[in-house]
C-alpha cells in the first residue's frame, strides 16, 4: 500500500469513487429532468451496470481474484442487464 | 454419550418410532380410502383417519425434536440436564394426552369430540392440523413450557455454542407461534391468515433452525470439521431461511381475501425458498468431503445426506413447482399440495429425526459409536426402501396432480371434483402399493435395532482419512 | 511487491460470498420482476414514478457510494495494521449509512402522508416493497459494520489476521452495488 502511495497521489479506490459520483450526478440530471426515452433509459442504466463493476472490481476487490469468483459480480450484472433490457427496450 | 442425563432422550425416541408407525398405517387406510370410498365406513371416516395421520406426523416429529434437543443440549453444554425428572414427567404426560387425543379422534364423531371437551368454553377445535381439543392444546403449552425452561436453563448453565443458541430459537419459535393455534377469529380471512402463522412460520421457518442445528451437530460429531467452520454456515442458512421463509408465507395467501400484494410477495420471496435448502445440501457434501475421521456410524452419515438432499427436493424443488401465484392459481388445493408435503415433511423433517435417532441411539444403549455391521446394513435398507417409497409416491401423486388441474380446471371443458377424482384412480393405486413398500421399509428400519444387537461394534480399520 | 500469483478465493469468509450470492440472486429476480411487470403497466409507473423524490435518491446514493468508499479505506487501515484508524473510517461509513436511513425514512413518512400504501396501485406495491427490502439490508449491513467496528477499537483485528474486517466489507458493497441498480430502474429509467 505504501509503495502505492508513493507512485500515485491518489489511490485507485479514490479514482473509482471519483467516478461512481460523477455518474451518479449525469443519472440524476436525467432523473429530475423527466429525460426518457431509449436513449436515455438505456444511457443511465449502462452507467449502472458500469458502477456495479467499478464496485465489484475496485471496491469488493474481485479484480486482484483469479478464477471464478473474479467474475460473480460481472455474471450477476450481465443476467441482470439482460433482463432488464429486454422488459425496457420496447416500452421506454 | 457423556452425561447421565441424556438418557432421558431414548423415551422420546421410542415413543417417536412408535406413533411414527401409526401414521404409516393411518397413510395406508386414507389411502385406501381414496381408492375405495366408503372404506371402514362408517365407524373411521377419511376427515377422522386424515386427523390422525397428520397429527400423528406432528407429534411423532415433536418428540423426535424433544428427544434430539435432550441428547444434544447438554453435550453442547457439556453439563448435565438441570431438571431430568421433569423431562421424564412431562414425556409421560405428553404421551398419555397425545394417545387419548387420538383415541378420540379415532371413537368419537369429532362433534362429540368438541362438545366432551366443552370447545364451546374457547372455540378452537376444526382447523386442519389443528383440530386437537383446546384442553390439549393447553396441555401442549404446558409441555413446551417446561420443556424450554428445561433446556434453557440447561443451556444458561453451561457452555453457550451457536448450535445450541440456534437450536433454542427454533424450539422458542416453535412454541410462541404454536399460541397463534388459540386464536379463532370468526372472520374466515383473518382466520385463516392466522393459521398460517402456526403452520407455515414452523415448517418453512422454525423447524428449519430446528434441521440446521441437528444436521450441524451430527456433522460435527460424525466428520470432525471444525465447529467454526460449520457455524458459520449454519448462519448464512438460517438468515436465508428467515429471509426467504418469512416473508414466503404470501405464498399461502394467495386466493383467500387478502391484499393483492402477497401475490407479489409470496411469488418473489417464496421463489426464493428452496436457496437455504441447497445451501444445505452443498454444507452437508462439503462436511463429509472434507471430514478428518471416517465416522463407524454410516448409517448415521447415510441419514444426514438424504437429509439434505431429500428436504432440498421436497421443500425446495417441488414447493417451487407451485409457489408462483400464477401456477398455483391453477394448482391449489390439488394433489400437487400433497405430493410436495409428503416429500418435504419426509425429506426434511422426518429424516434429521431419524439421522439424530440413528446417531444418538446407538450411544445411548451403551454403544462406543455405532451398531454392529449387520444392524447398519438393516438400517440402510430401511433407509432406502423408505426413501425411494416417497420418491414414487411423490411422483405418483404429481402425475395425479398434473392431471387434476388439466381435467378439472385447466381444460375446455373443466370436469367436476369427483368425476376428475375418478380419472386418476389409477395414480391412487400406485400410491398405496408403493405406501405398503415404505411400511416393509419401517419394518425393516425398526427390525434394524433388534439384529446385531449382540454383535460387534462396526468399526473403520483400514480406510482411516489421513488429516491434512 | 513482487508479482504473486492471485488468490482463488475473494477477500473476506467464504460463507460470506455464498450469502451475497444469494441475496444477489433476490435482487434480481426482485428487478427483473419489477421490469416485466412495469412492462405490462407502462403508463402507471411513468406516472407514478414522478412523485418520488430524485433528490432524495441522489443524497441516498451519494451516501451509499461514500460509505462505501470509507469501508475500502478501513479494509486499506486495518491492513496497514492501523487499528484506530480502520475504526474511525467504519464510524464515517455508519455515519453515511445512518444518512441513508433518515432520508429514506423521510421519503416514506411523505408517501405514507399522502395515503400511499402497498394496495394503492402495482408501482407503489413495487417501489415501497423493493426499496424496503433494501432498507432492511442496509439496516443488517450497519449491524454487521457495527460489530466490526467494535472488534476494530478493540483491537481485535491486525495486518496479518482481518478476515472479518473483509467479510463485513463485502457485506456492505453488496448492500451499495444493489442500490446501484436500483436507483435508475426505480427512480429515473422511463
Amino acid at each position: 500500500m505504501n509503495e502505492t502511495r508513493a507512485r500515485h497521489l491518489f489511490r485507485p479506490c479514490t479514482w473509482v469513487y471519483v467516478v461512481l459520483l460523477s455518474l451518479t450526478f449525469i443519472t440524476w440530471l436525467v432523473g429530475v429532468n423527466h429525460f426518457s426515452g431509449r436513449f436515455f433509459a438505456f444511457l443511465v442504466f449502462g452507467f449502472a451496470l458500469l458502477k456495479g463493476q467499478l464496485i465489484g472490481d475496485y471496491f469488493m476487490g474481485l479484480k486482484q481474484v483469479a478464477g471464478p469468483w473474479r467474475w460473480v459480480v460481472f455474471t450477476w450484472l450481465l443476467l441482470v442487464g439482460i433482463l432488464i433490457s429486454s422488459a425496457f427496450w420496447q416500452t421506454v | 454419550m457423556k452425561y447421565q442425563s441424556q438418557q432421558v432422550a431414548k423415551l422420546y425416541f421410542i415413543a417417536a418410532i412408535g406413533l411414527f408407525v401409526g401414521q404409516i398405517l393411518f397413510g395406508l387406510i386414507i389411502g385406501a380410502q381414496y381408492i375405495w370410498g366408503d372404506f371402514l365406513f362408517p365407524q373411521l371416516p377419511f376427515n377422522q383417519a386424515r386427523a390422525v395421520h397428520t397429527n400423528l406426523l406432528i407429534v411423532w416429529l415433536i418428540f423426535g425434536f424433544m428427544g434430539a434437543a435432550y441428547y444434544l443440549v447438554p453435550e453442547e453444554a457439556e453439563t448435565d440436564l438441570v431438571m431430568p425428572w421433569l423431562a421424564r414427567l412431562m414425556f409421560w404426560i405428553f404421551l398419555a394426552a397425545g394417545a387419548a387425543t387420538i383415541l378420540g379422534y379415532i371413537f368419537l364423531p369429532y362433534a362429540d369430540l368438541a362438545k366432551l371437551t366443552h370447545n364451546e368454553l374457547w372455540p378452537t377445535m376444526g382447523r386442519e392440523f389443528l383440530e386437537q381439543p383446546t384442553i390439549t392444546k393447553l396441555g401442549i403449552v404446558v409441555v413446551a413450557l417446561a420443556f424450554l425452561a428445561n433446556i434453557g436453563l440447561t443451556i444458561l448453565k453451561g457452555r453457550k455454542t451457536v448450535i445450541n443458541l440456534v437450536l433454542m430459537m427454533g424450539l422458542t419459535g416453535l412454541a410462541v407461534f404454536f399460541l397463534f393455534s388459540f386464536f379463532n377469529p370468526t372472520n374466515l380471512v383473518w382466520d385463516k391468515y392466522y393459521w398460517w402463522w402456526v403452520v407455515h412460520l414452523w415448517v418453512e421457518g422454525v423447524w428449519e433452525l430446528i434441521l440446521g442445528s441437528i444436521l450441524a451437530f451430527i456433522l460435527i460429531k460424525t466428520t470432525g470439521v471444525d465447529r467454526e467452520v460449520i457455524e458459520k454456515w449454519l448462519y448464512v442458512i438460517i438468515a436465508m431461511t428467515l429471509i426467504t421463509g418469512i416473508v414466503g408465507t404470501g405464498h399461502h395467501y394467495y386466493w383467500i381475501g387478502t391484499p393483492e400484494f402477497w401475490q407479489w410477495w409470496g411469488s418473489i420471496f417464496s421463489a426464493m425458498e428452496p436457496i437455504p435448502f441447497f445451501m444445505m445440501t452443498v454444507f452437508a457434501f462439503n462436511m463429509v468431503n472434507k471430514r478428518r475421521r471416517n465416522h463407524p456410524n454410516k448409517a448415521a452419515v447415510l441419514w444426514a445426506l438424504g437429509t439434505a438432499v431429500m428436504a432440498f427436493l421436497g421443500a425446495g424443488v417441488w414447493g417451487f413447482l407451485h409457489t408462483l401465484a400464477p401456477v398455483n392459481y391453477y394448482t391449489h388445493g390439488t394433489q400437487i399440495t400433497a405430493a410436495h408435503g409428503h416429500m418435504a415433511f419426509y425429506g426434511a423433517y422426518v429424516m434429521i429425526n431419524l439421522a439424530m435417532i440413528s446417531y444418538a441411539m446407538p450411544l445411548l444403549r451403551g454403544r462406543e459409536a455405532a451398531n454392529s455391521n449387520r444392524s447398519q446394513v438393516w438400517e440402510m435398507w430401511g433407509f432406502w426402501l423408505m426413501t425411494i417409497s416417497i420418491v414414487f409416491i411423490t411422483l405418483f401423486l404429481t402425475a395425479a396432480g398434473i392431471l387434476q388441474v388439466y381435467l378439472q380446471r385447466f381444460s375446455d371443458n373443466p370436469m367436476p371434483f369427483m368425476e376428475a377424482q375418478s380419472k386418476i384412480v389409477l395414480f391412487y393405486d400406485l400410491r398405496e402399493l408403493t405406501g405398503l413398500v415404505f411400511l416393509i421399509g419401517l419394518v425393516v428400519y425398526i427390525a434394524s435395532f433388534f439384529v446385531g444387537a449382540k454383535e460387534a461394534e462396526a468399526k473403520t480399520d483400514g480406510e482411516e482419512v489421513v488429516t491434512a | 511487491m513482487s508479482e504473486t500469483k492471485k488468490p482463488r478465493w475473494p477477500p473476506g469468509d467464504l460463507v460470506i460470498w455464498i450469502f451475497i450470492m444469494a441475496e444477489l440472486l433476490v435482487f434480481g429476480v426482485f428487478f427483473a420482476t419489477y421490469a416485466f411487470t412495469r412492462a405490462h403497466h407502462v403508463a402507471q409507473f411513468d406516472t407514478y414514478q414522478l412523485t418520488l423524490n430524485r433528490n432524495a435518491a441522489l443524497i441516498n446514493t451519494l451516501a451509499l457510494i461514500t460509505s462505501s468508499y470509507f469501508v475500502v479505506r478501513a479494509v486499506a487501515a486495518i491492513r496497514a495494521d492501523n487499528s484506530q484508524a480502520c475504526f474511525r473510517w467504519l464510524l464515517a461509513a455508519l455515519a453515511m449509512g445512518l444518512l441513508f436511513l433518515v432520508v429514506k425514512g423521510a421519503e416514506y413518512h411523505h408517501h405514507f402522508s399522502m395515503g400511499v400504501n402497498l394496495g394503492t396501485n402495482t408501482f407503489y406495491m413495487f417501489y415501497l416493497s423493493l426499496t424496503f427490502f433494501h432498507f432492511l439490508h442496509v439496516v443488517l449491513g450497519m449491524i454487521i459494520l457495527l460489530a466490526v467496528a467494535l472488534k476494530a477499537h478493540r483491537g481485535g483485528y491486525s495486518a496479518a489476521e482481518h478476515t472479518g474486517v473483509e467479510t463485513g466489507a463485502s457485506y456492505w458493497h453488496m448492500v451499495d452495488l444493489v442500490w446501484m441498480i436500483l436507483f435508475p430502474l426505480v427512480y429515473v429509467m422511463r
